[in-house]
């Protein structure tokens, strides 16, 4: 493989920040392999998006006005790598890039690595490197036996970087196709807030909290303080406290946030898997014998309620510090 | 593949995994997961995809079948009598050595050709498995099988020929509608899957699981270990997370103050 294709995911035009992350790393691996980087962006505010990316190190950034719900994307997509010849094709591992990531895969017939955290390159050979098992091994898996490939990026791992890219604009023509699936309306239940996949700081609570009151305020304002997001265990989220896209573990969310606060939360082996990758943990218990404390970087022994608005105090004093 | 109305042909694929509390291993010389000695089960996203077709059968009440469909070994079928068990009506299992070791890619073609032998009107499929974790394969499946993919739907429901899903989103949800033929991969908050019941434990002895390989699908390429496009050529236990600093905190300002201070040597503050 020699190009690298990013798909960009955005909303009206706004970018996810887990695709500005595939751009950036677009131009690293397409470095790599001596190829070109390139961004193809579909739908509604397609053209919107593109000039954000001109800020970004990409060689040519293909619109596509086509509002066809994925096939939109997965057309688009495949024209480009058509016509590159052969490329790697980075979608960040998220509801929509796996759809398009996935079916572009099986519509070219080419491999598909999920999840993966770093890259390595041989020649023109793409191995990519994934945490499987809830990070109980780290797996190296090469795309072979095709011109192309996708890897589906896990968000936050990878840096989203501006430069002065100033990528040329190529405007993807039309098809003309009708689309195969409706959408019939679109309903925002919950403010447009940062996922725990994408938030550089995820602050968790658990059956410890012992009701939604805390997630929508305590936690809300630590997590804001840091510019976060909240996330929860399953007892929480089963608890009917907070939505299930705020549950991390097994069955729930994988990610690796740069600093993690677990608040009233054990620590169970399902929830574990779910956040051990993250870069630092810090779990705050009443209880100073629970698993967390076995792999957390900090397990403060104390009451959360009396704690986290005192702490969250304290953050908002450093940045206003430095600010 | 049917005409629009009339009785339904649902298919539900359903992948059996190494249970989910068991101490999970990759063996170093095979590069596969080490399945002896751990319980398999029903991939526990995949109960929400078959409870999702059986309230849809019992909904419609017109005839309509649901038909398992798994990608595993012969020793799997006991596992797959849980689904016939809950109260869908028959299981197709693809076992074959060809298959064993098959990648995404490999398991979406022998899957789709599977499929494709059983003229499906709905497939449902679970959003991941709990061993694996891509996610990938619906988007794969529907894209092989030539039909749309409604996938994550929290919602589903069939009238006039048509699947009309609520799919999640981030930040809440969007209704989305195809025609069907079409493939749906349902979320954990679509339902409570059922338990068995003892009558239904019964009847599915009787229910038929037929076996298909590889030759009975006329698949014209090579899936399995020497067909995979993604080759696992590594893996690696990446050393245990040590045990940190624990500090009491009887006093929360003090706490509070612990933390800023960890926070600031480690450049977060
Ligand atoms: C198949 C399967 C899948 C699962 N998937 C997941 C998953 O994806 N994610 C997940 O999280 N779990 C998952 N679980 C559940 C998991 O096993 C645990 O039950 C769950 O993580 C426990 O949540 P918790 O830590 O919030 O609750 P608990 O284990 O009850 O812990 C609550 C903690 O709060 C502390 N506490 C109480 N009050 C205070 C206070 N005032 N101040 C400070 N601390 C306090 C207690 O000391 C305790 O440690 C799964 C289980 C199964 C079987
Ligand atoms: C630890 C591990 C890591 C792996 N990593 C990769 C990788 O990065 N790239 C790669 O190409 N392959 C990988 N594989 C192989 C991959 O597991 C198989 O191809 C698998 O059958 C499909 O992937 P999945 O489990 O991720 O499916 P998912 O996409 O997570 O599952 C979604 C749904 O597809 C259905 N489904 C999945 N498998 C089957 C089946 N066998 N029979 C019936 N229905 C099924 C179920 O309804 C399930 O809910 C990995 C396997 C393991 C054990």
């Amino acid at each position: 493989m020699q190009n690298v294709i990013a798909f960009i995911e955005h909303k009206h035009g706004a970018i996810r920040r887990s695709s500005l992350e595939a751009a950036t790393q677009a131009r690293t691996l397409a470095d790599q392999l001596g190829g070109k980087a390139h961004a193809v962006v579909a739908g509604a505010g397609a053209a919107q998006a593109a000039e954000t990316l001109k800020k970004y190190p990409l060689d040519q950034i293909h619109v596509s006005d086509e509002d066809r719900f994925i096939d939109g994307a997965v057309d688009a997509l495949e024209s480009v790598a058509k016509a590159a010849g052969s490329a790697l094709v980075l979608v960040g591992n998220t509801m929509i890039g796996r759809d398009v990531g996935s079916r572009f895969a099986a519509r070219v017939d080419c491999g598909i690595n999920a999840d993966v955290v770093d890259f390595t390159t041989d020649g023109g050979a793409v191995s990519c490197v994934m945490p499987k098992l809830g990070g109980l091994v780290i797996t190296t898996c090469k795309l072979t036996g095709s011109d192309f490939g996708v890897a589906a990026i896990r968000p936050n791992v990878f840096a989203a970087k501006e430069t002065s890219g100033a990528g040329e604009i190529v405007q993807i023509p039309s098809s003309g196709k009708a689309s195969s699936v409706t959408v019939e309306d679109e309903v925002e239940e919950a403010a447009a807030e940062l996922g725990v996949e994408e938030a550089s700081v995820v602050v968790s609570g658990g059956r410890g909290m012992g009701g939604p009151e805390p997630f929508t305020t305590i936690l809300k304002d630590l997590a804001d303080a840091f510019g976060g997001a909240v996330g929860a265990s399953r007892a929480a989220v089963d608890a009917g406290w907070v939505s299930h896209g705020h549950q991390v573990g097994q069955t729930g969310k994988t990610i690796s946030p740069q600093l993690y606060i677990a608040v009233g939360i054990s620590g169970a082996i399902q929830h574990k898997v779910g956040m051990r990758t993250s870069e630092t943990i810090i779990a705050i218990n009443k209880d100073g014998g629970v698993p967390i404390g076995e792999f957390a970087d900090l397990l403060v022994v104390g009451d959360a309620f009396a704690i986290v608005p005192e702490l969250t105090k304290l953050v908002r004093d450093a940045k206003a510090a430095h600010a | 593949m049917r005409p629009e109305v009339g009785p339904l042909k649902i298919l539900v694929t359903v992948k059996l995994v190494p249970d989910t509390n068991a101490d999970k291993r990759i063996d170093p010389a095979t590069k596969r997961l080490v399945r002896t000695g751990v319980e398999t089960v029903l991939n526990p996203f995949d109960e929400y995809a078959i409870e999702a077709a059986l309230q849809l059968k019992e909904k419609l009440n017109d005839g309509s079948t649901v038909t398992i469909v798994s990608m595993t070994s012969p020793s799997g079928k006991e596992i797959v009598r849980k689904a016939l068990a809950m109260g869908a009506d028959d299981a197709v299992m693809l076992c074959d050595d060809a298959v064993a070791g098959s990648d995404l890619w490999g398991t979406a073609v022998a899957l789709a050709a599977t499929i494709k032998t059983l003229d499906a009107d709905l497939v449902i499929t679970g959003t991941q498995s709990t061993d694996a974790i891509s996610g990938d394969l619906p988007g794969m499946l529907a894209e092989k099988l030539g039909i749309p993919g409604l996938t994550y739907a929290r919602k589903l429901d069939v009238a006039d020929g048509r699947v009309r899903v609520e799919r999640e989103t981030e930040t809440g949800y969007m209704t989305v509608s195809a025609a069907l033929p079409a493939l749906v991969s349902v979320t954990k908050s679509a339902n409570e899957p059922r338990y068995p019941s003892l009558k239904g434990i019964m009847g599915a002895k009787k229910k038929e699981i037929k076996q298909l390989a590889v030759a009975d699908l006329g698949l014209t390429v090579a899936v399995g270990t020497d067909g995979a496009k993604a080759q696992l050529t590594d893996l690696a236990t990446p050393p245990a997370r040590a045990k940190g600093q624990t500090i009491a905190a009887p006093d929360p300002a003090a706490g509070a103050a612990a933390i800023v201070q960890f926070l600031k040597e480690r450049k977060f503050l």
